[in-house]
């Protein structure tokens, strides 16, 4: 047998080279230093995207200080730039869309964890996930080559004649029906918007212990009654930042909006009317821009604001959602 | 059974292969543990243990659950490095050092002491590679050498004939059983002086179990084993001493048929006849 | 029946006329909510339904040999999209390959070394606001840090770009594949004297394999249907060019300009790409939720 060479190995194997140690420790250190790098990036990758943009917009900030913020101008004749309407299209059209999409989000995530049967279950959940998939790109030509026909022809039309006279109503939805618009804009945000909150919904509604809804039934109450009773309430907080989370990603959407916002730069009391938000100025305008232009510089402070506006709005979602999806 | 094991102690004494390390080495301690005391936190979870592990003997821990036996073990090869908060004092002296103190090579102290758990936990890899990972951490072996070492652990965990044609395949594929043994066999191919086996079977059938103890009555030729069990007639049929332990205590330690028939203190009387568990 | 008197434990009595009626509102309430559920669904898949379709209709007329061979030309010169598509293979592939190791990293660190600390919790949260950011600030970003200073676009600042989009999305799947690994495992490797850098590279890389390379392919599929972070870095480029250090053509953005336009087989052409693109990503996803689903 090997025995007696085995023993012999025994001998050798109870001193452990001494190089091999050091170099066992060198790999440790080379490898946890790497790791911590690594987490440090993340955050100078953070930082550098802040820096940059806020030295990029400083030119704009300097010319024209805090009314930037307010003001409506957009000429690149008279070289004023203000970030008032951008704004105002990228708050109204995000929080349209949230209107829009709440409902339908809740209503999917309802059914795939409460009403369909099993079998139906993945497949749904995965047309729901695959939709969430879709570039942004698609979603605009979509918006531009079949939503906008559509509201042109139909709804447009009709929500207009609807409300004519009415005093308020006649205003909100007025103007000629060109399909295009802020309410346009808030479809197709609510369209992409959906899969995210349904999703994270659904996943949300999944952790309830089942014994706090066989409690409920146990009562005798209806299924509605207890997913108003017992997932909602115990779920609230992770739905609220289920929304956010849906807002967040509403406000920075580019190529969906472009396409169908009417891109003119005038806040419109009609919701019918043409508009636009941060992104979509932003990327409709860079191509004539020349480096180091004020024009640029305001597109970068714009850029600026924007980040603002999403990490916070994020960092709510974040704290109220502790685990987030890729 | 007292006989049956002073005789088996006799062979060993002349046919043993592992004599490289001591001929005289039947009564020396292995292991000295001495006043001990470990701390997960503010929680005193082990309170002035001292314990020899003779060499090449079976020490078998008993105890109700949560008494600190798995505690113990995991300080002897320095398991707890790896949770902040937890930290021990006291000697555990092996080959004259104290392997608790500060400044030992922890890695290289666990390439002497190897640890088996509860649960199989087979590497992501084949049969092969699983053996040959805890090999490559400590030696350089030759291709042929490797093949060698991986056949001899495989053979001395009583695994080979069942793997031997299939040694590249998963390890994930075998039996709870088998990987188990190989999990015994990993520890082994390494050579350490010490083995710790920490409930091995108590996740396993009584097939795999009489088949690991048999393999722990055959390892001992050539290993220091302390075995923690919950099973006390494993206890009995596989361990030379056995240490009884409660609520951070060691209560007694002694002679395994002694502990059995006529224990001397009342507690361990009480634990081995049911009273508690 | 007055039972109150006659047996005190017997408690009051239900009126079953009240309940009945309560229980009659209470499930048509119900069977509401369940109409309008289905009808929300509904909704959800029609709208990928409506989505796919106009696709596949505006689309699968354009597609032809063409599509594949000929680069972009002019409104009229029967163009094709070849230099788009190949450009939209080569920043994505060096975006991937730039970002996944860096991803892969952090996501150790934080599942290995810094799962209770403080500054991985800031890391991981810092790391889950990058996830959702807008990408078209990523691009506003590396335009002002690659392009500007440098004078020019270039597939290069289109490929971190694109990096910077995919760390995020791999430092999650890594962490949470990472994080999955039992405790038993690890300590099994250690417990052979396995410096902690060999068990996290040689057992847990192994064992969370399947988890992370599918974080990889979805990060591929989102990245490779973003427009916004590529027309401020790459801005593309209607001529033939594999060179990183110009202008490089993408199909995302080859769509967006064609989309728009007044010519016809342009926008024919911009369908085409969009069909491309999204049962691309699409396919991508179902192999990585298929791959995902087989192994657990």
């Amino acid at each position: 047998m090997t025995v007696s060479q085995t023993a012999i190995a025994v001998t050798a194997s109870s001193e452990i080279p001494t190089a091999r140690r050091r170099s066992s420790a060198v790999g440790e250190a080379v490898f946890a230093t790497l790791a911590r790098l690594a987490g440090l990036f993340v955050l100078v990758l953070l930082g550098a995207i802040l820096v940059s943009l806020l030295i990029g917009g400083i030119p704009s900030f300097r010319a024209f200080g805090l009314s930037f913020l307010i003001d409506t101008a957009w000429d690149p004749v008279k070289q004023v730039f203000g970030a008032a309407v951008p704004i105002y299209g990228t708050l109204v059209t995000a929080v349209l869309a949230l209107v829009f999409a709440l409902p339908v989000a809740f209503g999917i995530a309802y059914f795939l964890t409460e009403l369909a049967p099993h079998w139906l279950r993945r497949p749904v959940g995965t047309a729901i996930e695959l939709l969430a998939a879709v570039p942004s790109i698609i979603y605009g030509m979509w918006g531009f080559f079949v939503v906008v026909p559509l509201m042109a022809e139909y709804l447009q039309p009709h929500v207009i004649d609807t409300f004519d006279g009415i005093p308020v109503l006649q205003d909100l939805f007025a103007g000629p029906p060109f399909g295009t618009g802020i309410l346009t804009a808030a479809l197709i945000l609510a369209v992409m918007v959906v899969p995210f909150i349904a999703a994270t919904m659904r996943d949300v509604f999944l952790t309830v212990p089942t014994v706090y809804k066989e409690s409920a039934y146990g009562v005798g109450c209806t299924t509605w009654e207890v997913v108003r009773s017992v997932v909602i309430p115990y779920t609230r907080i992770s739905v609220i930042g289920g929304i956010m989370l849906g807002l967040g990603r509403a406000l920075g959407e580019t190529m969906a909006v472009t396409f169908v916002i009417g891109n003119t730069n005038r806040i419109s009391t009609s919701l019918f009317g043409p508009g636009n938000t941060i992104a979509s100025l932003v990327a409709l305008e860079f191509p004539e821009s020349q480096a180091g232009s004020l024009k640029l510089s305001s597109l970068l402070a714009l850029g600026f604001i924007l980040f603002v506006i999403s990490f916070i709005v994020l960092a709510i979602s974040r704290m109220l959602l502790p685990t987030a999806k890729a | 059974m007292n006989d049956t094991m002073s005789s088996q102690n006799q062979e060993h004494a002349t046919i043993g292969p592992m004599q490289a390390r001591s001929s005289e080495a039947l009564n020396e301690v292995r292991i000295a543990i001495r006043n001990l005391d470990f701390f997960y936190g503010a929680n005193h979870a082990l309170k002035a243990i001292t314990l020899d592990l003779p060499d090449r003997q079976v020490t078998g821990m008993i105890g109700p659950s949560g008494c600190g036996k798995s505690t113990l073990l995991r300080v002897l090869n320095r398991m707890y490095d790896l949770y902040p908060g937890q930290r021990a004092t006291g000697e555990v002296m092996m080959n004259g050092e104290n392997i608790i103190a500060p400044g030992i090579d922890v890695n290289q102290l666990r390439s002497r002491i190897g640890m088996v758990f509860q649960t199989p936990t087979p590497f992501p890899m084949s049969i092969y590679d699983n053996i040959a990972f805890g090999v490559k951490l400590h030696e350089r072996l030759s291709r042929s050498a490797m093949d060698e070492r991986v056949e001899w652990s495989l053979t001395r965990a009583a695994l080979w004939a069942e793997v031997k044609d299939r040694l590249n395949t998963p390890a994930a594929g075998l039996s709870g059983g088998q990987q188990q043994r190989l999990c015994i066999a990993r520890t082994i191919a390494i050579q350490p002086e010490v083995i710790l086996l920490d409930e091995p079977t108590s996740a396993l059938d009584p097939i795999s179990t009489l088949k690991i103890e048999e393999l722990i009555d055959e390892l001992k030729q050539d290993f220091t084993i302390a075995i923690i069990t919950h099973n006390m007639q494993q206890a009995a049929r596989c361990a030379d001493q056995v240490a009884f332990f409660y609520l951070g205590e060691m209560v007694e330690v002694g002679d395994a048929a002694q502990m059995f028939t006529a224990p001397r203190e009342k507690r361990t009387q009480e634990y081995i006849t049911g009273r508690f568990g | 029946m007055s039972a109150t008197l006659s047996n005190p434990l017997a408690g009051p009595m239900r009126d079953s006329s009240v309940a009945g009626r309560l229980s009659r509102r209470r499930r048509r309430t119900n069977g509401i909510v369940r109409v309008l559920c289905g009808i929300a669904t509904l909704i959800g898949l029609a709208l990928l339904a409506s989505i796919l379709f106009t696709l596949l209709w505006r689309g699968v007329g354009g597609l032809s040999l063409a599509v594949f061979t000929h680069i972009t030309k002019s409104p009229g010169s029967g163009g094709g999209l070849l230099n788009a598509i190949v450009g939209s293979l080569i920043q994505t592939a060096l975006g991937t390959l730039v970002g996944t190791p860096i991803g892969l990293m952090v996501g150790t660190y934080l599942s290995e070394y810094a799962r209770q600390s403080m500054l991985g919790n800031v890391v991981r949260f810092i790391s889950d606001i990058l996830l959702s950011a807008p990408s078209i600030l990523i691009g506003l970003f590396v335009y002002a840090v690659m392009v500007a200073p440098a004078g020019g676009f270039s597939g290069l600042a289109g490929a971190v770009a694109l990096a910077v989009i995919v760390v995020p999305i791999v430092v999650r799947t890594t962490e949470d594949m990472l994080r999955l690994i039992p405790v038993s495992l690890r300590e099994a490797a250690m417990a052979l004297g396995a410096p902690k850098w060999k068990c996290i590279v040689f057992i847990c890389y192994r064992a969370a394999l399947n988890g992370i390379a599918t974080g990889v392919l979805l990060a591929v599929a989102r990245v490779a249907g973003e427009t916004a972070p590529l027309l401020f870095t790459s801005l593309g480029n209607l001529n033939w060019s594999l060179s990183l250090t110009q202008p490089m053509a993408s199909l995302p953005v080859t769509i967006y300009q064609y989309a728009g336009s007044a010519f016809q087989d342009w926008v024919q052409l911009a369908w085409v790409g969009a069909l491309l693109i999204t049962f691309g990503v699409l396919a991508l996803n179902i192999v990585a939720r298929v791959a995902l689903r087989a192994r657990h």
